[in-house]
């Protein structure tokens, strides 16, 4: 039994579908396989495959915790798939805003092989069914807002007349705000599933508050109107939500009741009979792109599951044609607390860090150590740093390996995706004699990446970023800035670290930069010779102020804490990706879309870490 | 009625349909590809006129001719989603003038020349295809040369025409 | 009944394209993967997005099918095994494949959602691209064949098939082909990790389903196309002429699979730049070379 199953009785050719339907699982990755990756999960491995569009998906995996923006944005994608959808949950109990899950599994490779059975069994059993609810949240509701079609500036949430010329108020959509987190596909869709809804729930879906003189009409042929929704007699095509009297007095002054046309005023079109069109007249008001063609600007959400991104990123994109005209950026994975309550054990802080980093784990973990050591001013032993050392490199050839994997993705580059995300799964938690084992295999993939053809085209000269303080870690040492807070640990010179540095400043000197690491944290762990997870060392009731930096994957990481009686009481934590989130909107400044996303991922963002 | 008969009227009939919701339809991109089914029914009507190499020809350039004009309708016109309530006539009178002229025109031609004897039986395709290389190679040759070329030189020269004059900064 | 066993041939041909395509981008090899995935597809719902252009969003897969098959119609597999042998066969390939564009267009502009959409103006830029590339070098081999028939086009191969006669020409058409048939790293209007399915993004169920068989009947056929035009058809010592053009074509597909996933989606602008700047120099070139050559060897 599915909870979003099919309308329809299972029988016969449905049982059948049924059938394939458990066999041809598809799924919709929330947060987003970069996370899946990052948890050691192989969903592929497991029978599922990863779609890029919900559209596509018949199941939604949510993979850990996710914060409630990130709950709002799954439960829009999920009513924007097609029934029959299930929901499947990896290691999360608070799901608030989506509907109760189908299968919910512990977070572990083991364990998804359990669910795509369970889930496969759901499917043949009930993936159609006679009694199916409707999905419904209040994010998938369009808001109708009145306004003034004299005004635009008159914007109402009830019907009535317009406070300066007493017209009637027009019904239209509310348009999102932006950056909402509505807006994971496109905005105009989210409302997916009234469709999939008979026209009465379409009617109370949309109806809010709307009286006798609203009216539905068809786009094409506004001679249709009728008091019911439905489709267009004429035509076929849905028919729209009008406030009747309003509109129909201005049709001729040809404002448009969807609100949609922001940029132009139609009356110009429609005037003086002989008057010629004057395309400089009709769009002398609009803003002028870098190449004088004045064109139609469109807000294009990006994210926060957007399977070229990293999950949990929302880029809101202003198109210009294909080129980007503008963009904010924000995260709704990240600024979680790093203090739960008011003060927590040194012990559950650093698990408590590690969790929430969940990209980086070992490395925040090693931070929070270093930190809570330093501040009860305890002396880790030589052999402990160096092994730290060694899982410290090891975590960096997974993210680096994760980060080609997500580029091969973003760019169409599946042998690449492939052959680095198993190569990822198969490092990150090997042991010191796998990890050398594994040596020629990434070999292998760094010489193939040397020979690929397109590849430094589409790379060189991409999101240039010239050197200066906001760059870390990887993009610092692109851009020819070799500071790296492991040349002055003691523990990394006792092994002849030097850092990597490339002169490019773009992203085919990032992807450089972060191949090399991967050769160069190799040498490493074969000089330490030793890999073991950082272990809190226990402070007893040590007091005082300590600090900590860590060279984690995309840059330095910075954690102050305060300690009392071996409690953490405060801490403040800097990240490489929070600096480097800042940079993104010069960056994609007038690239083309391909350009602007490569642009974007060279930087290696962890939304998770973004703290502001 | 022959076969014959029926689709030349058919597709006949289908090109004059499609060129009204040209202009009835309140979507740019609606209105840029009814004018291209307009003008593939053209080719079709061709076809069922036995000229096989015009029919053919017609359907392939109108394709992507009328795709790119869509494009440009739609960069400038910034059509949302066809939604846009937008009224494809403008300039009334002087187009339903100018309309009726050209259709008397057409009309006068098809009548008053001399088309001289009707062929009874069309050559086969792979004749026709070869008079008209002929053709075009020939006696019309100095024509279509000069018409292509004319246009090549216009394309260039609005190219030019429409680059701005600033400098553009390769991103390198 | 030849109508008939052609369109068998070619659905078991796209049948065969799917199973390739999933074995070179997952690197596993599943007979009946495409059978079940068509299945659970028919079985799913098809939701049409809000506000869509209707007749776009329906009209567009069937579209595309069609031009698909259309094409398919004037492709010999064998001496009689063609549904209808044009005089004007190698200019009709072209006319029925321009409608591909016609269908992207409608499927980008259709569902009104903004990844579709741009993905929709995508293929138009890439058309602008490759257009050319597939007229230029089909001129040429109708230069050696004298005749549009795609018969006689296979029998000028005889001597000497056109792979080697006019190399230039099949290096140009096989990437135009490619990017007709928006295989990777052509891919931009579907671009994945770009658009999120692109024009693809909105369809689901039936839809879909005859999007994606749209897609592969194209796949095939220009891969026939491809054999007609360069490997000499169905001509081949030993074999009958029916297993020559099936392993011609086949091997033409995996190779057009299998170049695209090993290397990036390529930039749009290189795209337009390389194809115009070199590719038709190059297509002019061509058609130079075998001009002087079908007067010198006669």
């Amino acid at each position: 039994m599915i909870t979003g199953a099919r309308h329809g009785k299972l029988s016969g050719l449905r049982r059948l579908t049924a059938l394939a339907m458990a066999r041809d699982l598809r799924a919709f990755l929330v947060p987003g396989p970069d996370i899946a990756r990052a948890h050691g999960l192989d969903i592929e491995a497991a029978g599922m495959q990863i779609v890029a569009s919900p559209r596509h998906a018949s199941v939604l995996l949510v993979v850990g915790a996710i914060p409630p923006p990130l709950r709002e944005a799954a439960a829009v994608i999920y009513a924007q798939m097609m029934r029959p959808r299930a929901l499947f949950v990896l290691g999360s109990d608070e799901l608030d805003q989506l509907p109760e899950a189908d299968v919910r599994e512990n977070l572990s490779q083991q364990y998804l092989i359990k669910g795509v059975r369970r889930l496969r069994t759901a499917f043949a059993e009930g993936a159609f069914r006679s009694d199916v609810a409707d999905f419904d949240a209040p994010m998938l509701h369009a808001r109708i807002e009145y306004t003034c079609p004299m005004h635009p500036e008159v914007v109402r949430d009830e019907p009535g007349s317009c406070p300066k010329c007493g017209m009637n108020l027009v019904a239209r959509e509310a348009q999102a705000p932006a950056g909402h987190t509505h807006t994971d596909q496109q905005e105009m869709i989210v409302d997916a599933d009234m469709h999939a809804t008979s026209d009465q729930d379409h009617a109370g879906h949309h109806g809010m508050d709307h009286d006798t003189s609203a009216k539905y009409t068809c786009p094409m042929h506004p001679e249709v109107e009728q008091n019911e929704p439905g489709s267009c007699p004429k035509c076929g095509m849905n028919l729209e939500l009008r406030e009747s009297q309003g509109t129909k007095s201005h049709e001729d002054a040809g404002i448009n009741p969807d609100g949609d046309h922001s940029g132009m005023d139609h009356r110009l079109m429609d005037h003086g009979d002989t008057a010629f069109m004057s395309m400089i007249d009709v769009t002398k008001d609009l803003p002028r792109s870098s190449d004088g063609l004045p064109m139609d600007w469109i807000d294009v959400p990006f994210g926060p599951f957007f399977p070229g991104l990293p999950g949990g990123l929302l880029l809101t994109l202003t198109l210009d044609g294909d080129t980007v005209a503008g963009s904010s950026v924000q995260t709704l994975g990240g600024n979680e607390e790093l203090l739960q309550h008011s003060a927590m054990d040194s012990g559950s802080f650093i698990e408590r860090l590690a969790r929430v980093e969940s990209l980086a784990p070992v490395s925040y973990r090693l931070l929070a150590c270093r930190a809570t050591e330093n501040a009860a001013g305890v002396e880790v032993p030589a052999v402990t740093a160096c092994a730290r050392v060694g899982a410290l490199e090891r975590e960096r050839i997974a993210s680096h390996l994760g980060w080609l994997a997500l580029f091969g993705q973003q760019t169409g580059f599946d042998w690449l995706q492939r052959c680095a995300a198993s190569l990822q799964l198969k490092v990150q938690n090997a042991g010191i004699k796998q990890v050398l084992a594994l040596k020629p295999d990434m070999e292998f993939l760094i010489k193939r990446l040397q020979r690929t053809p397109l590849l430094k085209s589409r790379t060189a000269g991409i999101g240039r970023l010239a050197p200066n303080a906001a760059l870390h870690g990887p993009v610092a040492r692109a851009a020819g800035i070799s500071n790296d807070a492991r040349s002055t640990d003691p523990s990394y010179s006792a092994l002849r670290f030097t850092p990597v540095s490339r002169e490019g400043c773009d992203a085919q000197a990032r992807l450089q930069v972060r191949v090399e690491e991967i050769t160069h944290s190799l040498a490493l762990i074969a000089a330490a010779g030793v890999i073991e997870p950082p272990t809190p060392i226990n402070i007893g009731e040590a007091s005082g102020a300590g600090e900590a930096v860590v060279e984690t994957p995309r840059g330095v990481a910075r954690l102050r804490l305060t300690l009392e009686k071996g409690r953490v009481i405060a801490a403040q934590l800097e990240t490489p990706s929070t600096h480097h989130l800042a940079l993104i909107d010069p960056l994609i400044q007038q690239l083309a879309l391909g350009d602007a996303l490569v642009a974007i991922g060279s930087l290696d963002l962890a939304p998770w870490e973004v703290r502001q | 009625m022959s076969a014959q008969a029926f689709f030349i009227g058919f597709f006949g009939l289908a090109s004059v349909w499609f060129g009204v919701v040209v202009f009835r339809t309140h979507s740019m991109m609606r209105s840029a590809l009814a004018l291209l089914f307009s003008q593939t029914a053209l080719g079709a009507l061709f076809l069922s006129m036995q000229a096989e190499f015009l029919g053919v020809l017609q359907i392939m350039m109108m394709a992507t001719e009328m795709s790119i004009m869509a494009i440009f309708m739609v960069m400038f016109m910034m059509d949302p989603g066809g939604l846009g309530e937008m009224d494809m006539t403008h300039q009334k009178r002087l187009s339903l003038a100018a309309g009726f002229v050209a259709f008397a025109a057409a009309v006068a031609a098809a009548v008053f020349v001399d088309w001289g004897p009707v062929a009874s039986v069309a050559p086969d395709a792979a004749q026709q295809t070869h008079d008209l290389g002929v053709e075009l190679l020939g006696r019309s040759m100095l024509i279509f040369e000069t018409a292509g070329i004319t246009i090549l030189t216009a394309m260039i020269a609005a190219t030019a025409v429409a680059m701005p004059p600033v400098k553009r900064i390769r991103n390198k | 009944m030849t109508t008939a066993l052609v369109l068998l041939l070619l659905a078991a041909g796209a049948y065969l394209v799917a199973v390739l395509e999933a074995w070179t981008a997952s690197g596993r090899f599943r007979l009946a993967a495409p059978v079940v995935a068509g299945i659970a597809l028919l079985g799913r719902e098809s939701i049409v997005p809000r506000k869509p252009d209707r007749i776009f969003f329906e009209v567009a897969p069937v579209l595309l099918l069609l031009s698909a098959l259309l094409a398919a119609a004037v492709v010999p597999l064998t001496p009689d095994l063609i549904i209808t042998d044009l005089a004007t066969g190698a200019l009709f390939i072209n006319a029925a494949l321009v409608y591909v564009l016609v269908a992207l267009l409608m499927a980008g502009w259709g569902p009104n959602g903004a990844y579709a959409m741009i993905g929709g103006w995508r293929f138009l830029g890439q058309l602008i691209a490759y257009a050319m590339l597939i007229v230029m070098p089909i001129t040429a081999v109708v230069m050696r064949a004298e005749s549009l028939l795609t018969t006689q086009i296979v029998a000028s191969q005889a001597s000497l098939w056109n792979i080697i006669y006019q190399p230039l020409g099949f290096v140009l058409f096989f990437v135009a082909a490619m990017a007709l048939a928006f295989l990777p790293p052509f891919d931009l209007p579907t671009a994945k990790g770009e658009l999120a399915g692109g024009v693809e993004a909105e369809y689901g169920g039936v839809r879909l389903a005859v999007f994606r068989l749209g897609r592969l009947a194209l796949i095939i056929t220009l891969a026939a196309a491809t054999v007609v035009f360069y490997l000499g058809g169905w001509q081949g010592p030993w074999l009958p002429p029916w297993a020559w053009s099936a392993i011609k074509i086949l091997a033409v597909t995996a190779t057009m699979l299998l170049a695209g996933h090993a290397m990036p989606r390529i930039r749009e602008a290189d795209l337009l730049g390389w194809c115009w700047k070199l590719g038709i120099p190059l297509a002019l070139l061509n058609i130079f070379i075998v001009g002087i050559l079908v007067l010198a060897l006669p």
